[in-house]
């Protein structure tokens, strides 16, 4: 279960604050999948940082699991998003001189585990979102469809319970987009929860809830 | 997939700029390794001139009248015959722990006997001081000795102090008796300013035969070689083999050799530490410059779950790599420069010596330098934003 309690999060902008959000209180249930949608500006990417653990809030509090999330130290945030969360970044985020396995190998740099469990944990989560036989293959070896593909499969390959999507479709055709969008909507009828940060309306439908984000706030 | 895998691939992928690293990495090392290699060197070839160059450690016989200074120390008087000391002493010397360190031992036997000069049939008013010495080790002691002659060769030969030569009308070629034995003056000693210029210096042999001291000695100069042993040991364990003696440091020429070889050091010094903090700024910027390149990835690191500590790991990781492989190089381009180059920096004999530990200690130096040098730039990476980073695309 997240529970986002009063969120507000503000910058400076010179001597003014702007509110990237304001006030934002927000429930997901485990092996929910919601869409965040909202135009440019309206603080979607922002929620979403703020759900990973990565962007600590100005005000209001953030519950995961039962955990708050901003009450633990950095490094323990940061062992958070290592079992907690898994992200799809809106670049992909791949590094282009890494192999598909070895890009998903790194989410599993750090987790102590023998080299022989990653190699076949990573080998299974790339056979689940469809790429087996292509783990040796270098980012630009991959067409776009499959490089979101192990962008999924990294963010999958920690067993993370909550998957965090930014703009997964944004720079995907949309034939591509849709490949991306069934894996992720597949993951979530496993029990995945997901939650997706997109303007796109179509791909928001595939999610079971929509939240809409206006000038930081939520207006449906 | 590692922390030190992802150190390795971000070298493998840098390489322009890691070999342009490690190459100036290796140039300082090389600087500093290179100038100890030769100040070491010239450091050991002036101890080994210098030492052998005057004694350091005198032995006279524990004595309580004492009568005659010689070489502005005074020594038991031959005079009142106090004869301690022996030539199978000498062997005991020999017994040392520090044996390898004596240079040179050169005995004498000193005695106050009238001259007789058969051409001009007189003798001395007053007798003059007569040393006997082995002229091997004697002339070896004291290399500043200048001659007008030429080198005792036979028992009954003798050097004269200038000064005693002018008093005695003496000149190579001319003879004299002492206690009835005839010897040959072979050389003048030039004038030196010590006690050395109103001595006749005959063959030891020759000297404890007219002083009727058969075996006898009156003191021992030892020249030993000190860079790597305190004088003062070797001062304890001479005592201890030959308790009948006194046995002295002469502080003051050890204390000046030291003084001269030690400022070699300290130049090498000075270089050394001017050379490593340029190293350190090289490692420094470039790897800020890296870690500026690499937001996004270090961005992506954190947003995984990496800890602080585990980008500061793969930081640091890399510059140890480098600096490791700078140091190594940099050893092996430092050693050789010092052999190439001694020939013609200094007018040194002594060849350099390839010193494996000194491997070590500049793959050891490169690492801290690196690893120090690199410290602020991990801690700039590590507490990088990672929404920052990930936005820097």
């Amino acid at each position: 279960m997240i529970e986002l309690q009063d969120v507000t999060k503000t910058y400076n902008a010179g001597e003014a604050l702007v509110y990237a959000l304001r006030d934002v209180s927000l429930q997901v249930a485990e092996g929910e999948f919601v869409a965040i949608m909202g135009p440019s500006g309206s603080g979607k990417s922002t929620l979403l940082t703020i759900l990973g653990a990565m962007n600590s809030p100005s005000a209001g509090q953030v519950t995961i699991d039962g955990i708050n999330v901003y009450q633990l130290g950095a490094e323990w945030q940061a062992d958070f998003r290592h079992e907690y969360v898994g992200f799809v970044f809106q670049q992909l985020q791949l590094l282009p001189y890494l192999t598909a396995q070895e890009n998903v190998l790194l989410a599993l740099a750090i987790a102590k585990l023998p080299k022989a469990t990653k190699i076949a944990r990573a080998r299974e989560v790339l056979a689940q979102v469809g790429l087996g036989g292509k783990e040796g293959r270098l980012p630009y070896q991959l067409s776009g469809g499959e490089q979101g593909r192990v962008a999924v499969a990294r963010a999958l390959v920690n067993r993370a319970p909550l998957l965090l999507a930014d703009e997964p479709t944004g720079n995907l055709d949309r034939a591509t987009g849709v490949q991306i969008l069934n894996l992720l909507r597949a993951l979530n009828r496993t029990g995945q929860t997901v939650v997706m940060v997109t303007h796109d309306a179509h791909a928001a439908s595939c999610a079971g809830r929509i939240v809409n984000l206006l000038d930081g706030q939520i207006v449906a | 997939m590692q922390l030190t895998d992802i150190a390795l691939n971000s070298l493998r992928r840098r390489k322009g700029r890691m070999i342009f690293l490690v190459l100036g990495l290796a140039i300082g090392v090389a600087t500093v390794v290179a100038l100890v290699a030769i100040t070491d060197t010239m450091q050991t070839d002036i101890a080994v001139k210098m030492d052998e160059y005057g004694a350091n450690i005198l032995i006279v016989p524990k004595a309580s009248d004492l009568s005659l200074s010689y070489g502005g120390v005074t020594v038991a008087s031959a005079a009142y015959d106090v004869g301690e000391l022996s030539l199978a002493d000498l062997d005991r010397l020999q017994t040392i722990p520090n044996a390898r360190n004596i240079s040179v031992v050169a005995p004498k036997l000193l005695g106050a006997i009238p001259v007789l000069r058969p051409a001009e049939g007189t003798v001395g008013e007053q007798p003059v001081l007569v040393a006997g010495v082995r002229f091997p080790d004697e002339l070896r002691l004291k290399q500043w000795w200048q001659l007008d002659g030429a080198e005792p060769g036979g028992t009954y030969d003798a050097l004269a102090g200038v000064r005693l030569a002018q008093a005695l009308t003496l000149h190579p070629g001319a003879t004299l008796k002492l206690n009835g034995q005839t010897f040959r003056v072979v050389g003048i000693l030039a004038e030196n300013g010590t006690q050395d210029d109103d001595i006749l210096f005959i063959d030891l042999a020759a000297a404890q035969q007219v002083m009727n001291k058969p075996d006898g000695i009156s003191l021992v100069e030892v020249a030993a070689l000190c860079i790597a042993c305190p004088v003062e040991d070797m001062v304890k364990q001479i005592s201890e083999v030959l308790p009948q003696a006194r046995v002295t440091a002469l502080r003051q020429a050890v204390t000046l050799r030291m003084e001269t070889v030690g400022q070699l050091g300290r130049f090498a010094l000075a270089m050394a530490a001017v050379v490593t903090a340029i190293g350190g700024m090289v490692v420094l910027t470039t790897m800020l410059s890296s870690v500026s390149e690499r937001r996004q990835e270090i961005g992506l690191f954190r947003a995984m779950g990496f800890r602080q500590q585990h980008v500061m790991r793969i930081i640091l990781s890399e510059a140890a790599l480098v600096s490791m492989a700078g140091g190594v190089s940099g050893w092996l381009a430092g050693m050789s420069a010092a052999v190439l180059l001694m020939p013609y920096l200094a007018n040194v004999t002594m060849p350099v010596q390839w010193n494996p530990w000194w491997a070590f200690g500049a793959a050891g130096g490169a690492l801290v330098i690196g690893l120090g040098a690199s410290i602020y730039p991990a801690v700039y990476a590590a507490r990088l934003d990672p929404t920052i980073a990930l936005r820097s695309l």
